[in-house]
């Protein structure tokens, strides 16, 4: 155990959604005093792979989901041997569901998603108004924000947070990232967001590419 | 033909006159007679007076009884806590679901054990804590007879009412809803065996439910909701094994019942479309919301069953009547060939949808879309 091949292993457990597998791997690396951070990066490089799944549709949100409860459950586990240097995220985002709208199944699996990728986020709920939105980025210094509708009649509200962040010298500090079936990037373009996000991984690689890194965990 | 005639002769697959129009009315009748929409969606009156004025205002063929704008069928049928217009939120907007995970993975065994209508009321009792038993049904028997009369009504003026029944979908529609989605999606996992023997009890009552209901009010389509068993949210894998069948239990039993299944996809359904063939030739609607590729629907389904949408919520709401008119004449064009093919909407019309691009609609099937 504790070789190469444990860890590919582990990888490719939580890529094929086996539960069991991947915490009783990590339990037993964990035993064999491994390096935690190593364990956690197999971890990473599993979902990486569930990530490419879902990009080629082998995979639903449904596995996106497990993969993430399964992760998590590992981390369990995992968290108390991390030194604390391996802990700090190095990404904070602030995260919300548009006033007027209370949907919010899109921007919690993208939370979980971001989250299992090492990014702290601010879950600042659904029907959130704008000055909430600024408030958070202000007193965060998020770099990323994402705004999340459903409905056609809260489009408009996404503009008006654009608007207040410019008014408030903020959109500067922050990168906007929208989502939610009715966004497109044609929307992003009309209210000067910087990033549509077509779906949970789209929204993870805007994360890396805002934070300029590779694996956040 | 009239508007009863084109319904048949395009669901059967048999040439007709003209693209028949039937877009997915709700809560936008309300804004375009100018009521408020809590009105609509509690006052029967009012609602088949508002869906009568807005369908003959536009010529619709056929049009929707804003079935799914109904507080009643929507507290009943959708295990989520309803926020209502007017009350929980502005007045003039469409309502909204707060969806706190109201069954327990117990409730499986409750539904399988005694049957759908006490497992109904054990959810539905979590959410309202006010409503009974008796009250829901006594709703649900007085809103089955006011579509019947409005049924009756919509035929005297030429249109035709578009749906007898609302089934809220395969049992994994409902379940994830009212466990929430994560925990649906689990369930797929953790608990399957338990999910498909209370679906299949769900299925049977529901058919069950369906077929009574058209027997009362003649309107022989029934609604079959298809929206977290779409691609986005499961696999093949689990579709194959814990949905498809459902689905085909359902358009199976509504076909021999005399019933025309339509298929309300919401989401992506484009990588499950190959599935739809295995339905009976000519019997279904498959009603598309934008989001599918309905080129594709047209060209693995258009000689199979009827294809129905898809002019996007957004472009009703945002977009210019020209920009309506013309994705109209390419769904025509392209989709409208060789008839099959329903126009309308994808999805609901947006409660914020203009009027000129509705009338843009109607437009395009009166100058392209005859035969």
């Amino acid at each position: 155990m504790g070789n190469d091949n444990d860890f590919k292993l582990l990888s490719k457990s939580l890529a094929e959604l086996d539960e069991n597998s991947v915490l009783r791997l990590s339990d037993a690396l964990l035993k064999q005093q491994m390096m935690p951070l190593e364990i956690v990066q197999a971890l990473a490089a599993g979902m990486e792979e569930v990530g490419r799944l879902y990009k080629e549709e082998e995979y639903a949100l449904s596995e996106l989901i497990y993969a993430g409860v399964i992760f998590k459950s590992a981390m369990a586990g995992i968290r108390p041997f991390l030194l604390r240097s391996d802990t700090v995220a190095s990404g904070m985002i602030v995260m919300g569901t548009v006033k007027g709208d209370i949907h919010d199944l899109g921007k919690n699996i993208i939370i979980m998603l971001l989250e299992c990728y090492g990014f702290k986020v601010i879950d600042l709920g659904v029907d959130v108004p704008k000055e909430k939105f600024v408030e958070s980025v202000k007193e965060s210094g998020a770099k990323l924000m994402g705004m999340s509708a459903l409905l056609t009649t809260t489009l408009p509200e996404m503009k008006e947070v654009i608007r207040v962040l410019d008014d408030t010298g903020l959109r500067n500090q922050v990168q906007v990232m929208i989502g939610g079936a009715i966004t497109s990037e044609k929307f992003r373009q009309e209210i000067s967001a910087d990033f549509y996000g077509k779906d949970a991984i789209e929204g993870i690689r805007i994360a890396k590419q805002v934070f300029n890194t590779v694996e956040h965990v | 033909m009239n508007a009863s005639e084109r319904i048949q002769a395009v669901v059967s697959g048999e040439m007709l006159d003209r693209i028949p129009l039937a877009p997915l009315l709700d809560h936008w009748a309300a804004n375009y007679v100018g009521i408020p929409v809590y009105d609509l969606m509690t006052n029967a009156e009012k609602r088949i007076e508002a869906v009568l004025k807005t369908a003959s205002a536009f010529r619709w063929d056929m049009t929707f009884l804003a079935d799914t704008a109904i507080e009643t069928l929507l507290k009943v049928g959708v295990p989520a806590r309803l926020k209502m217009p007017g009350i929980d939120l502005p007045a003039d907007v469409t309502h909204q679901f707060d969806e706190s995970g109201f069954m327990q993975v117990t409730d499986y065994d409750l539904l399988e054990s005694q049957g759908l209508i006490p497992f109904l009321m054990t959810i539905i009792e979590r959410i309202y804590p006010d409503m009974t038993m008796e009250r829901a049904l006594t709703d649900l028997a007085r809103v089955n007879e006011e579509i019947t009369q409005q049924g009756k009504l919509l035929r005297s003026q030429g249109i035709e009412p578009a749906i007898g029944f609302v089934i809220p979908g395969p049992s994994f529609d409902y379940f994830s809803l009212a466990r929430g989605v994560n925990e649906g999606l689990l369930d797929l996992r953790r608990h399957p065996e338990k999910m498909q023997k209370a679906g299949r009890r769900f299925c049977e009552e529901m058919l069950g439910l369906a077929v009574g209901s058209v027997a009362q009010n003649n309107i022989k389509r029934v609604f079959i909701g298809l929206s977290r068993s779409s691609p986005v949210f499961v696999s093949s894998r689990f579709f194959e094994t814990m949905i498809l069948p459902e689905i085909e239990y359902y358009v199976n039993g509504l076909i021999d019942a005399g019933i025309t299944p339509l298929l309300h996809c919401d989401t992506d359904w484009t990588k499950f479309l190959p599935y739809f063939k295995r339905f009976p030739k000519w019997k279904c609607i498959l009603e598309l919301d934008g989001f599918t590729n309905i080129s594709k629907a047209k060209e693995l389904l258009g000689s199979h069953m009827a294809i129905m949408g898809d002019v996007p919520s957004t472009l009703t709401a945002s977009g210019s009547r020209e920009e309506v008119l013309l994705y109209c004449k390419g769904l025509i064009d392209k989709i409208g060939v060789n008839g099959g093919f329903i126009l309308s909407t994808g999805c609901s019309i947006p409660v914020n949808a203009k009027k000129e691009n509705i009338m843009a609609m109607t437009e395009a099937v009166e100058h392209w879309g005859w035969y």
